[in-house]
């Protein structure tokens, strides 16, 4: 192995590799289910490597490890065109998407804050991976990895302004799911409960 | 500064959350929040679901992905 070689590989596995549990946890919300989760990760871990002299140091390896996965993904698992990204559900309009106010009937603010505290991972889980995968993943960016919008635009390969509005219909999206279930689970926050 | 309704606020609510809103109508908000519980306790809510939205996600890859990615580049150098 000459020392170049090994030389790339020792960068890499220093820099890129502890960026793993990002990639996984972003992988999971792309696959939504650990296996394939798992392949996708070694996809773009594999893409990046083969690209790594491309990738300018001192600017975001993360954010192009995460742009490296959405084309991974889009050419492993949809086969479909990158410019065809917008979704129907980017022409409904607001009331259409629906209010998403409340996950309770429940009146008070502070009931609402405990119940929604209370739902169960995996339930929330569920409800992510229901919602459509361009809106699940500017949720996941924003929400859990706290990216900013231009960063997660890039990532994603859309305007800033489709970022807004997904992560804006995509949370709505998700409270309409998670009332559902408070609804049907007859799921209760007792007034005055300690 | 400009005054904002409680329906502009609300709907600020992302922005404000993720250090999305700059000068002027970040003081806006800021000073709408400080005078009506209404809109304050919506913001509440907005951070209590992202901290449940983020508490779901918190799962590790396993110590045999780690392994098998470091196989599958070594593969990928010796054909290099």
């Amino acid at each position: 192995m000459s020392q170049e070689k090994s030389e790339k590989l020792r960068s890499f596995e220093q820099q890129a590799l502890p960026l793993m549990p990002q990639l996984y946890g972003a992988a999971l919300r792309w696959t939504r289910n650990p296996s394939d989760a798992e392949d996708l990760v070694q996809e773009t871990f594999s893409k990046a490597f083969v690209a790594w002299a491309k990738f300018e140091q001192g600017t975001n390896l993360k954010a192009w490890l995460f742009r490296i996965m959405t084309n991974t993904h889009i050419n492993l698992y949809n086969k479909r065109n990158k410019d065809q990204a917008k979704t129907a559900l980017d022409d409904l309009e607001d009331w259409q998407i629906g209010k998403g106010e409340s996950i309770t009937s429940i009146s008070t603010r502070s009931a609402e804050a405990e119940a929604m505290d209370n739902l169960p991972s995996g339930i929330i889980k569920q409800a992510l991976d229901q919602i459509p995968e361009e809106f699940r993943m500017v949720v996941y960016y924003a929400v859990v990895e706290g990216l900013p919008y231009a960063e997660i635009a890039d990532v994603m390969g859309t305007p800033v302004g489709t970022v807004m509005s997904r992560l804006h219909r995509g949370k709505k999206l998700l409270k309409t799911l998670l009332s559902d279930y408070a609804s049907q689970e007859g799921y209760r926050v007792e007034a005055g409960k300690e | 500064m400009k005054h904002l309704d409680c329906e502009e606020v609300k709907q600020n609510v992302h922005e404000y959350l993720h250090s999305e809103l700059h000068e002027p109508e970040l003081d806006s908000v800021t000073a709408h929040l400080a005078n009506c519980d209404s809109c304050e306790q919506h913001y509440d809510i907005e951070i209590v679901f992202n901290q449940v939205i983020q508490r779901s996600c918190d799962e590790a890859p396993t110590q045999e992905l780690a392994e098998r990615v470091m196989q599958r580049l070594r593969e990928i150098q010796d054909h290099d």
